[in-house]
C-alpha cells in the first residue's frame, strides 16, 4: 500500500513539474517582482502590459523552441513585501531568472536572496548606485544608474538651461536621496549652487507649504524632483499655484529622471509646462524595433506604451536573447546575459560592464512638456 | 518674514480644516459608541472617488459632487452600522465591532483596488488651478472652498448638537445610554444617526481632500493616522477639542515645513501626541464626559 502511495506521489510530482508536464518544449520560468499595490502600483500595471506583449510575440516564434512562463508576485515597491515575494518565487516557483523590482529599496533588499539562490535578477527600474556598484554577480541592470542619470541631468541643467541655482525635492528613499545627492555634487562641481534640499515621506499629500517655502527663496532656476507619479503631480500643481515654475507663470524649470511615466504631462496639464525630464523610451524613435513595438502595443492595448512597459518588454526580450544563445539554466542565463553584445531593445542597446551595469547611454532621452500637455524631444547629447 | 508666516498660516488652516472634517467623524462615533471605526479611512477614500466620478459625470461641477460624496458617506455609515455595529454591540467583547471594522476596511480597500486599479487618479478641479492673489499672499479657489465648506459643516454640527432636540438626545445617549433610554430616547436610532453624520463628514472630507490627495484606493490611510492623532490630542469624543487639535496640527505642519524637512514633521506631530498623553491625557480641552459630543 505504501508503495502505491509513494508511486502516486511521484507521479503527481512528475506531472506538476512545469518543464516536464509541457512535453518537448523547455519552459523558461521567469519570476517577476512587480509593485501591484501601494504608491508604485502604476509601475506594475504598465510592466504587465510590456510582459504580455513580449510573451505573445515569443509564443509565435519561440527562441530555441523554448516556452516562456512568467509568474508575478506583488513586491509593493517596498523592502519587506519584496523580500517576502522573492522568497515565494524562489521557494515555490523556482524561476530560472527574476525580473524587477522597480523601487531601489525593494531591489536592494532582494539582491542578497538571489545571490544566495544563484538565480539572476534582471532589473530595469531601480536607479540606486549600490545595485551594481558594488552589486553582486547575479544582479543585472539595463537602466542607467543614478550617477549616469544625475550627472547627465546636472550637466544639461548647467550648460543647456543656464541654471545657476537649484532646489532639490526628493522622497526619503535610497533612490530619492541618492539621485538628489548625485545631482547636487555634479551641479556644485560645475559652479552651480544648491539652495535647499527638501526630503519628504511617501505619506505627504499636501505640498502647498513646501511650494510656499520654495517661493520665498527668490528666483530658482531648476527644481530637480525625485518622486513617484502621484506625489509628482501634486508637487507640480503646488509649484505652479505658488508661481514658482513656468507652468504657473514663474521662472523655475522642474527636472526629472525616469520616475515619471509618459502620460504624466497630460495628467499634470498646464502646471507641467516646461518640465524637462529623462525618459528611457521615445515612441517616435524611428528604429524599426521601436516602431514595431509601438504598433503592436497600440494594437493589443489600444494606447501608447510608456517607458515602463517598454522596459518590461526589453527585459523579457533580453532573456529570450540569452536563451537563443543557448542558456538553459540560471547560471547559463547569467553568463549569457553578462556576455550580451549587440542587443538592441526598444529602450536602447545593452552592454554590461564588469558590475553588470548597462553602460549604453543611448537609453537616455530628454523631453520637455508643452503647455498643452504634449511633450517634445530635446536634442541633448 | 511676516508675510511668509501668514502664508504658511493660511496653508495650515486649509490643511487643518481637512483634518478636522475627517477627525470629527471619528470622534463623533467614539463619543457616542465608545468605539473606533477603523473603516473611517475608507469612507474618506470612497468619498474622494465619489467626488471624482460625479465631477466627471457632471462635466466638472465639483460643488455638486461634494453633496454626492456626503450622501455616499452617509449611506456607507448606515450600511456599516446596520450590518456590523448594531448586531455586534453589547454582544460579548467590545473588541468585536472594532475588529469587524478592520475587516470592513480591508474589504473596501481591496474592492476599490479591484474596481478602480492602483494607478493614481489625477483630480484637478477647475478651482485647483484658479489662484486668488491678494498682495504677496495667495490661495487657490479650491482652498477657499475647503475653508468655507469646513467652517459651514462645523457650525452646522455644533448648532445641531447644541440647539436641536435630536442633538440634545444624542448628547444624552453619549452621557448615559441606559438612562437616556429610560427617558424615552431610542439609543439605537441615535447611534445610527451618529454613524450617518460621522460617515457623511468622512465622505465630505474625502471630496474636499480628493484634489489634494494622491488619489488611490489607499488614499484614506495617509490621512487617517493624522486624524487619530488629532482625536487623541483633542480628547477622545470631544468635538471642540478635535476642531482645535485639527487646526493646530495643520498649522504646525505648515509652519514646521518652513524650517524642517517634511519628513520630520510627523516627529513634531506625534511628539505632541505623546506629550499630550503624558501631560494631559484628557486632551486639549479637559474632558468632562457630559460635555462630550
Amino acid at each position: 500500500m505504501r508503495q502505491i502511495v509513494c508511486a502516486c506521489g511521484l507521479l503527481l510530482t512528475f506531472l506538476h513539474t512545469p518543464a516536464l508536464a509541457d512535453g518537448a518544449a523547455r519552459v523558461v520560468r521567469i519570476g517577476a517582482l512587480l509593485p501591484i499595490s501601494g504608491a508604485g502600483a502604476y509601475f506594475g500595471v504598465q510592466d504587465r502590459e510590456g510582459i504580455d506583449l513580449a510573451l505573445d510575440q515569443l509564443a509565435k516564434s519561440p527562441p530555441g523552441g523554448a516556452r516562456f512562463d512568467v509568474h508575478i508576485e506583488d513586491s509593493a515597491c517596498s523592502p519587506l513585501p519584496a523580500t517576502q515575494a522573492a522568497r515565494r518565487l524562489l521557494d515555490g516557483y523556482r524561476p530560472d531568472i527574476i525580473i524587477g523590482e522597480e523601487c531601489s529599496d525593494a531591489t536592494l533588499a532582494v539582491m542578497p536572496l538571489v545571490l544566495q539562490a544563484g538565480v539572476p535578477l534582471l532589473n530595469a527600474g531601480s536607479s540606486a548606485l549600490r545595485i551594481t556598484d558594488p552589486g553582486n554577480r547575479e544582479t543585472f541592470r539595463i537602466l542607467p544608474d543614478e550617477v549616469m542619470q544625475g550627472e547627465d541631468l546636472a550637466n544639461h541643467a548647467y550648460r543647456d538651461l543656464g541654471a545657476r541655482n537649484a532646489v532639490l525635492l526628493h522622497e526619503n528613499t535610497n533612490a530619492g536621496i541618492g539621485n538628489a545627492a548625485i545631482f547636487a555634487r555634479r551641479f556644485a562641481a560645475l559652479g552651480g549652487k544648491v539652495v535647499q534640499t527638501i526630503g519628504f515621506g511617501r505619506d505627504v499629500n499636501d505640498f502647498t507649504a513646501i511650494a510656499t517655502r520654495i517661493a520665498a527663496l527668490g528666483p530658482i532656476d531648476v527644481i530637480p524632483t525625485y518622486t513617484l507619479e502621484g506625489q509628482g503631480l501634486k508637487i507640480t500643481e503646488a509649484l505652479a499655484q505658488a508661481g514658482v515654475v513656468r507652468g504657473g507663470g514663474g521662472h523655475a524649470v522642474q527636472l526629472g529622471t525616469i520616475w515619471l511615466p509618459l502620460g504624466f504631462d497630460q495628467q499634470a496639464g498646464k502646471a507641467a509646462e516646461g518640465y524637462v525630464r529623462i525618459v528611457q523610451f521615445e515612441p517616435r524613435d524611428p528604429r524599426p524595433v521601436v516602431q514595431d513595438f509601438v504598433a503592436a502595443f497600440q494594437a493589443k492595448f489600444g494606447h501608447q506604451p510608456t517607458h515602463i512597459s517598454a522596459h518590461a518588454y526589453d527585459q523579457i526580450m533580453l532573456i529570450a536573447d540569452a536563451v537563443r544563445r543557448g542558456a538553459a539554466t540560471p547560471a547559463a542565463i547569467r553568463d549569457r546575459l553578462a556576455a550580451t553584445r549587440g542587443f538592441s531593445g526598444v529602450t536602447g542597446s545593452v552592454v554590461f560592464d564588469e558590475h553588470n551595469q548597462n553602460v549604453s547611454r543611448d537609453t537616455i532621452h530628454y523631453v520637455e512638456t508643452e503647455a498643452d500637455g504634449s511633450f517634445k524631444p530635446l536634442d541633448w547629447k | 518674514m511676516f508675510v511668509l508666516a501668514v502664508q504658511q498660516g493660511l496653508n495650515g488652516l486649509v490643511l487643518g480644516s481637512l483634518y478636522v472634517l475627517v477627525a470629527l467623524g471619528l470622534t463623533l462615533v467614539y463619543g457616542v459608541l465608545v468605539q473606533i471605526n477603523f473603516a473611517h479611512a475608507d469612507f474618506v477614500m470612497i468619498g474622494a472617488f465619489s467626488a471624482y466620478f460625479v465631477t466627471h459625470a457632471l462635466h466638472g461641477d465639483y460643488l455638486l459632487s461634494l453633496a454626492a460624496a456626503g450622501a455616499v458617506g452617509a449611506l456607507l455609515g448606515y450600511l456599516v452600522n446596520a450590518a456590523i455595529f448594531a448586531p455586534l454591540l453589547g454582544k460579548g467583547s467590545e473588541l468585536r465591532p472594532l475588529i469587524a471594522t478592520i475587516g470592513v476596511s480591508v474589504m473596501l480597500e481591496n474592492g476599490a483596488l479591484a474596481l478602480l486599479g492602483p494607478v493614481p487618479y489625477a483630480f484637478a478641479t477647475r478651482y485647483s488651478a484658479e489662484v486668488i492673489r491678494f498682495g504677496p499672499l495667495y490661495l487657490t479657489a479650491q482652498s477657499v472652498i475647503i475653508l468655507a465648506v469646513a467652517a459651514t459643516a462645523i457650525v452646522l454640527l455644533h448648532g445641531f448638537l447644541r440647539f436641536t432636540f435630536l442633538g440634545k438626545a444624542l448628547r444624552a445617549v453619549a452621557q448615559d445610554r441606559e438612562t437616556a433610554g429610560l427617558m424615552g430616547i431610542a439609543p439605537d436610532r441615535l447611534i445610527m444617526l451618529t454613524f450617518i453624520i460621522g460617515s457623511a463628514l468622512a465622505g465630505l472630507g474625502g471630496a474636499l481632500l480628493a484634489p489634494v490627495l494622491v488619489l488611490t484606493p489607499f488614499a484614506g490611510t495617509s490621512v487617517i493616522v493624522k486624524a487619530f492623532a488629532i482625536v487623541i490630542i483633542g480628547g477622545f469624543g470631544n468635538i471642540e477639542g478635535t476642531i482645535l487639535a485639527g487646526l493646530l496640527v495643520g498649522l504646525i505642519e505648515a509652519m514646521t515645513t518652513q524650517v524642517l524637512d517634511p519628513g520630520l514633521i510627523d516627529i513634531v506631530v506625534f511628539g505632541l501626541l505623546l506629550a499630550m498623553l503624558v501631560i494631559r491625557p484628557t486632551g486639549l480641552i479637559a474632558e468632562r464626559r457630559e460635555e462630550n459630543v
